[in-house]
């Protein structure tokens, strides 16, 4: 240990350059955007300082706000419980698939893609019959008229089909993660088990699972942080429309601040978001160690 | 782990900065000295070699305006070497949103496009656009302007975009479907609804409409909010005399879920943009388009040339003059009062705006531009409809300007969002109407 032992100074230095632009690029901003939540402002004219009036109207008289919340949580739940599939995905290749690095990368193939090219793919599929959606042909074709829908304009199901979209986007990331998770369990620890008796599920269950905590942990927070910012799809799919029926936190914050321009008002959204973000990482990584601490 | 995450995370927000930083002081002088050009106002000193971004909102390559941008940019450049214009094209939702948002940085491009009145008022009070009143003078430029039409661009005194259209709402319909589905053109609302229920019996899709470009639907609401009261609605809310619960308004919301419960729209209409749109009446497959007559070159120039003609909107229950339009004096070019190139920028400008109805006229995209334009265009083989499109407009008798000219951006989404709702559920008339009034109420001044 005493090789590893430089003076303060010296860590100080090594971290300074870093932790500037940390503070410069993530502190700074989220302060300005705090302030900014406390002022009417249109973003590029004159400002003036309200106090909280923009919190008081985003949590009381704002229609649009509390469903944002619900569909962006409802969107982290479905993130988070994909990641077991994902799990199962990868325990399956792992153990029949000879060679699984091939699946494993055509999985994740969808997530280098752009989300403006998912997004213009899935609205084409998604389209009524008669422009062409594909989806809604199938259904035509297999006599199943009666379960077409208008999957991205009908206010019911719109936000369903963008779920739809990024689970099926993002399963292939999660696999990836626990696929290499899964690989670098040491083999050893299956043969012992194979010894005393315990294979193929069961052997999952007791080192699989456990084993691999720390690599599920990441894809939950990987995916409930990103679902609580998803932003890029749904402008791309449908704007946050048809009237509001698919918005979330993240575009409620930017129609308000540059459709509407209330800045102001936006960045008291963000503010939201931001607590929620940080909240959120609180309490799983609090819940993760609680479960790591059972098993180690 | 998370921090090896946010760590990575900012040596790449790092580069990106730096790279864009670098990007941005990429005004080096020019170090062969260029032949200078014959308009170049150069006091002296070597011309340099300089950029002007041209944000504009001419992205469809269909369309003939474009190809005429495209033109007079050459044209301009082959005689200012020193110059390069850079094209910004962006179709108008999402450009308005990007000058926001470059605005909120204090970053709008060399020219941009902004749109009439109370669209523009913000950026004219934070000082984000050049006065034009010296360079509108320069070369007669003022004078192509037709009459009154620069006032909309105009604040305290100080004209600040020149525009580039000034139109009228109308709807253009395919004959050829309307002789399929047996229908006349209709005279009243009423008659409207009955050739749309017509049309649909017989597997025609009776009009277009991209409804996921918000305004287009407002637009049409507008016109039959004009015939249900009146002109002049919005103004009678600002002055207080009115309110949105006003009973014309509410006749006009139902009648506009009249048609659309008709089944006047296509299926998904709010997924459609603006172009998706217009392009189902451009290829033959909706019979009626409600549009500002803008879209003359382009529905022109496509594959239903021939086949269209034009109608005023219809009275509704009786109510309203015919004569009395949607007015779209419109999208306008401005100059950012922070152009490193003001002078070059504008006098590119001025080159523009003076060529732009002589070009406009030859690729017949000069139905309902603002300026003046010499020439016959009959001969110069304008279609019949164009040539009805004309006549219109001397029919014109005054009318409104779009919701969100006239409303301030917070009440004018409230209204678009509103609108964008009846086309995927029906609502109470009185609920849409509160709706509108408690969104203007939360959106004034203080």
């Amino acid at each position: 240990m005493k090789v590893l032992r430089v003076s303060k100074l010296t860590i100080a230095l090594f971290v300074l350059p870093c932790l500037l632009l940390y503070i410069c690029l993530v502190f700074v901003p989220i302060l300005v955007s705090l302030y900014s939540g406390l002022l009417d402002w249109n973003g590029i004219g004159e400002s003036t300082f309200v106090g909280l009036e923009n919190f008081t109207n985003l949590f009381f008289n704002d229609k649009v706000f509390w469903p944002a919340v619900k569909r962006t949580l409802m969107f982290a739940v479905f993130s988070m419980a994909e990641i077991p599939i994902a799990l199962f995905i990868a325990i399956l290749l792992n153990r029949f698939i000879r060679r699984p690095n091939f699946l494993v990368s055509s999985y994740f193939l969808p997530v280098i893609l752009s989300v403006v090219i998912i997004g213009q793919l899935w609205m084409t599929i998604y389209n009524p019959a008669s422009m062409g959606g594909m989806l809604n042909q199938i259904l035509e074709a297999l006599n199943l008229k009666s379960w077409t829908r208008s999957w991205l304009t009908d206010p019911a199901i719109a936000m369903y089909s963008i779920y739809f979209v990024a689970l099926w986007q993002y399963l292939g990331y999660h696999t990836l993660i626990q696929f290499t998770g899964i690989q670098n369990i040491p083999a050893d620890l299956y043969e012992a088990a194979k010894i005393d008796g315990a294979e193929g599920l069961k052997a999952d269950w007791h080192i699989t699972f456990p084993m691999n905590i720390p690599i599920f942990k990441i894809s939950i927070v990987l995916a409930f942080i990103g679902s609580l910012q998803a932003f890029d799809m749904i402008m791309v799919m449908t704007g946050g429309g048809p009237a509001n029926a698919t918005d979330v936190i993240a575009t409620h914050m930017y129609n308000m601040s540059f459709k509407s321009m209330k800045y102001g008002y936006g960045s008291s959204i963000a503010a939201f978001l931001v607590g929620v973000c940080l909240v959120a990482t609180i309490i799983i990584n609090y819940l993760f160690n609680r479960l790591e601490r059972k098993y180690s | 782990m998370t921090t090896m995450k946010r760590i990575l995370k900012l040596a790449l927000t790092g580069t990106l900065a730096l790279s864009l930083a670098a990007c941005g002081a990429a005004n080096k002088p020019a170090t062969t000295g260029g032949t200078e050009g014959e308009g170049a106002k150069e006091t002296g000193s070597k011309p340099q070699n300089i950029t002007i971004t041209f944000q504009n909102i001419y992205p469809d390559p269909t369309d003939p305006k474009q190809g005429m941008l495209k033109k007079i940019v050459k044209q301009y450049e082959e005689m200012h070497p020193n110059v390069k214009i850079e094209l910004d094209s962006l179709n108008t939702d999402q450009q308005k949103l990007k000058l926001k948002t470059q605005a909120a940085s204090k970053e709008v491009p060399d020219i941009t496009i902004v749109n009439p009145a109370a669209q523009m008022q913000p950026f004219v009070e934070a000082g984000l656009l050049a006065p034009l009143n010296d360079m509108v003078e320069k070369n007669g430029l003022k004078d192509t302007f037709q009459e009154g039409i620069l006032d909309w661009y105009t604040f305290d005194g100080n004209l600040y975009a020149l525009s580039d259209g000034n139109n009228i709402g109308l709807v253009y319909y395919n004959k050829e479907l309307f002789e399929q589905g047996g229908v006349e053109v209709p005279t009243t609302f009423e008659e409207m609804i009955e050739v749309v229920k017509a049309l649909k019996a017989k597997g025609i899709q009776p009009m277009a409409i991209g409804e996921k470009d918000t305004w287009t639907g407002s637009f049409l609401f507008m016109n039959m909010l004009l015939r249900t009261n009146g002109p002049g609605f919005l103004q009678q809310v600002v002055d207080g005399s009115k309110t949105f619960e006003d009973p014309a308004f509410i006749e006009a919301v139902d009648a506009f879920q009249n048609l659309v419960q008709a089944g006047a729209f296509q299926e998904g209409a709010t997924s459609f943009d603006y172009n998706a749109g217009e392009n189902l009446f451009k290829t033959g497959k909706a019979a009626m388009y409600y549009m500002g007559s803008w879209a003359t070159g382009g529905i022109e120039a496509s594959s239903v040339d021939g086949k269209v003609g034009v109608f005023k909107f219809p009275t509704i229950n009786g109510k309203g003059n015919p004569d009395e339009f949607m007015l779209a004096p419109g999208s306008a070019f401005a100059i950012s009062a922070n152009s490193k190139h003001l002078e070059e920028t504008k006098d590119f400008l001025n080159y523009f705006m003076l060529n732009f109805p002589k070009e406009a006229f030859e690729v017949r995209g000069a139905v309902g531009i603002a300026q003046k334009v010499d020439g016959d265009f009959k001969a110069a083989g304008y279609s019949d409809m164009a040539m009805e499109v004309l006549s219109m407009f001397k029919d014109v008798k005054g009318g409104d300007i779009a919701f969100d000219n006239t409303m301030n951006s917070g009440t004018a989404q409230v209204h678009l969002t509103s609108i964008q709702n009846l086309f995927v559920q029906k609502k109470d008339p009185a609920e849409v109407a509160k709706e509108h009034q408690d969104g203007y109420e939360s959106n004034i001044k203080k």
